[in-house]
């Protein structure tokens, strides 16, 4: 069962034209993640790894591919957390770095802190010489595209919000048992300057305890962090829930509290697993056995055997076909 | 059924010099946000009310008197929730604004949002007309020779936990309609970080609300509340049938044993019930229901003094 990781590409509406290259880049990251793994790596390094991955994939909302805040400008926010002790780190609102998830590693592992913000987590990355990128090189013609669309007087903001939602994020358990979890976005279309969501809030965007699991979560950040949803999920596994119920009780309590749809990927310190989403479509791909698994439809699950030797970073073209469960 | 509210005024070692007024700044505050739900407001507007009382005084660390970041720099985090509709706001990292309780409030109410950090809070503090106030209107003396004192983050965490100031304010309600809120307010840990976010505007760490189970606020070791989760944790107590006091000291047992953290919580839960419980040395804290303060300092202390009607 161990090593596994489970990673996302956002759970919303993908447009059919992208809905090939958010399945390839999530095949991509759970590749990679699972290649740390399989070389001995921590489930904190093969999170982070997957979600650097998906960050560098303009496909994605999450370093480059970021949507743009209503000033036009690329904001990130992203947590990472160890299962083993409960430590995490967070940044928000951080503008011009390439990798967030990263970012908020080194916040974890480098500072007394849990959480740095703004120009705080700016003037933390300089201090330790992480390069500043231009934003420029965040933002593409599509992002752009869609903040323009989305400031014209009859747009729907809702409608757009749904389009493109593409938090990215991975949860793994490593050879010894240890979870962890991680998750990186570049927040919500057309959001007010300084709007921090779900993503680096610990329990909602995701939660990591060696005793019951760990959580990444996606959708409406809003309601998720009215929910707490990473956590409440983790609560029902530790009530005696599998990870497959515990995520759809979250997700549906969500739903019917707060009326707001969403994904998550979930895993257990054994290393049973569950992508999950009550929204039209989640991008999702997992790595165990050597096996690759990945869906974007509700009850997809196509699998293909990873070759041992093949270089994770290889496979941008579209999945081979898979088989259908 | 009877209208509660609950204030605290920080977890922590707090100082002889410091007690006595501690103790009077939250009985103040806890009368005055018991006065809105006497006169038939909101919890939500009654714990406002409490938090902004906690943040005009300067003993506590919130709006005036808060604690200075490394660069001597007031940043301030707040949070607000209803436990009504789940609908919550939060300020992270603010700068100038005297009653981050307030923004947070204007953050639930007039955005879509549930959290704005640094610049964009400032922002949009200023779209909606609230008055900046200068730095030096938040800083007291004691801070700025505290902060002079330990200059050095580095100086600062060597120090034991306990000498620091945590003193995050906060404040839970029920109304005489059941609805539950809380509040949470901060300057955070002495000589922190430029940017640090503490747990207090986390949702689910400095302070959580639902009608279902309860509503808390949280103070102490903000990384550690942040490592548990402690609002949220503690209602997971109480919606497994724990009384409000079992369910807040099971949780921040949990959270020294786990990850060495100490803290304090009040609760209270939609029928009425409420607690105020620490594994600090100290945690100032007043409480009002049915016509009677109750108030405390020290481990167990619980005082009565009944209000004048």
């Amino acid at each position: 069962m161990l090593p596994v990781v489970v990673v996302h590409g956002g759970a919303g509406h993908v447009p059919r034209t992208r809905a090939e290259q958010s399945l390839s880049g999530v095949c991509s990251a759970a590749r990679g993640g699972y290649a740390v793994l399989r070389g001995g790596g921590s489930s904190m390094d093969a999170v982070v790894e997957a979600v650097r991955i998906l960050e560098n994939d303009p496909h994605f909302n999450a370093g480059c591919g970021s949507v743009l805040n209503v000033r036009g400008d690329v904001e990130m926010d992203a947590i990472v957390m160890d299962g083993r002790t409960l430590s995490s780190g967070a940044v928000s609102a951080v503008r011009n770095i390439a990798n967030p998830v990263q970012l908020a590693r080194l916040v974890m592992d480098k500072t007394s802190h849990a959480c740095l913000t703004a120009g705080g987590a700016q003037q933390f990355a300089r201090s330790l010489g992480v390069p500043e990128v231009p934003q420029e090189s965040l933002i593409t013609e599509y992002s752009r595209m869609r903040w323009k669309k989305n400031l014209a007087p009859d747009a729907n903001p809702v409608e757009c919000q749904m389009g493109k939602m593409g938090t990215v994020g991975a949860v793994a358990v490593d050879r010894e048992g240890n979870v962890a979890c991680a998750t990186s976005t570049g927040g919500m279309l057309n959001k007010m300057e300084g709007r921090v969501g779900d993503t680096p809030c610990i329990g909602s965007g995701g939660y990591a305890d060696n005793q019951s699991g760990a959580v990444s979560t996606t959708g409406v950040g809003e309601a998720i962090m009215k929910v707490t949803l990473a956590r409440l999920i983790l609560f029902h596994m530790e009530q005696g829930q599998s990870v497959e119920a515990a995520s759809d009780l979250g997700l549906a309590h969500m739903k019917s509290r707060v009326g707001g749809l969403g994904g998550v990927v979930t895993v257990d310190p054994q290393g049973r697993w569950a992508a999950r989403f009550n929204s039209l479509q989640m991008a999702w791909a997992a790595g165990q056995n050597g096996t690759l698994h990945y869906g974007l439809y509700a009850g997809e699950d196509f699998t293909q055997s990873m070759d041992p030797d093949q270089d994770p970073d290889q496979g941008h073209g579209p999945p081979p076909a898979g088989v259908r469960h | 059924m009877s209208a509660v509210l609950v204030v605290h005024g920080g977890a922590w070692a707090i100082p002889n010099d410091l007690a006595q007024a501690s103790v009077e700044g939250v009985k103040a505050a806890a009368c005055g946000g018991f006065a809105v739900l006497k006169a038939g407001g909101s919890a939500l507007d009654a714990v406002e009310a409490a938090v902004m009382g906690l943040e005009d005084n300067g003993v506590f660390n919130a709006g005036h008197g808060a604690a200075l970041n490394t660069d001597g720099e007031v940043e301030l985090d707040s949070i607000i929730m209803d436990g009504r509709t789940l609908g919550c706001g939060a300020v992270s990292s603010v700068k100038n604004i005297a009653h981050p309780v307030s923004l947070a409030r204007a953050v639930m109410e007039k955005t879509s949002h549930v959290m704005l950090t640094d610049r964009g809070a400032n922002l949009f503090a200023e779209s909606i007309g609230v008055a900046t106030v200068p730095t030096e209107a938040l800083v007291t003396e004691l801070e700025r020779t505290e902060w002079k004192k330990n200059k050095t983050y580095m100086a600062g965490v060597v120090e034991d936990f306990n000498a620091q100031a945590h003193d995050t304010v906060g404040a839970v309600a029920v109304d005489r309609a059941g609805n539950v809120a809380c509040a949470t307010s901060t300057g955070g840990i002495r000589n922190k970080m430029v940017g640090r976010v503490g747990d207090s505007p986390v949702i689910g760490c400095g302070g959580y609300a639902d009608n279902l189970s309860g509503a808390v606020s949280c103070t102490g070791h903000g990384e550690s509340i942040l490592k548990v989760t402690l609002a949220r944790l503690i209602l997971s107590h109480i919606e497994q049938g724990k009384s409000v006091a079992e369910a807040s000291q099971l949780a921040l047992q949990y959270m020294g044993d786990r990850v060495k953290g100490a803290g304090g919580a009040i609760v209270v839960s939609p029928s009425g019930q409420w607690s105020a419980t620490f594994t600090t040395e100290r945690m100032a804290w007043a409480a009002v229901e049915d016509g009677v303060l109750w108030y405390g300092l020290e481990p167990n202390e619980r005082k009565k003094e009944q209000l004048s009607q």
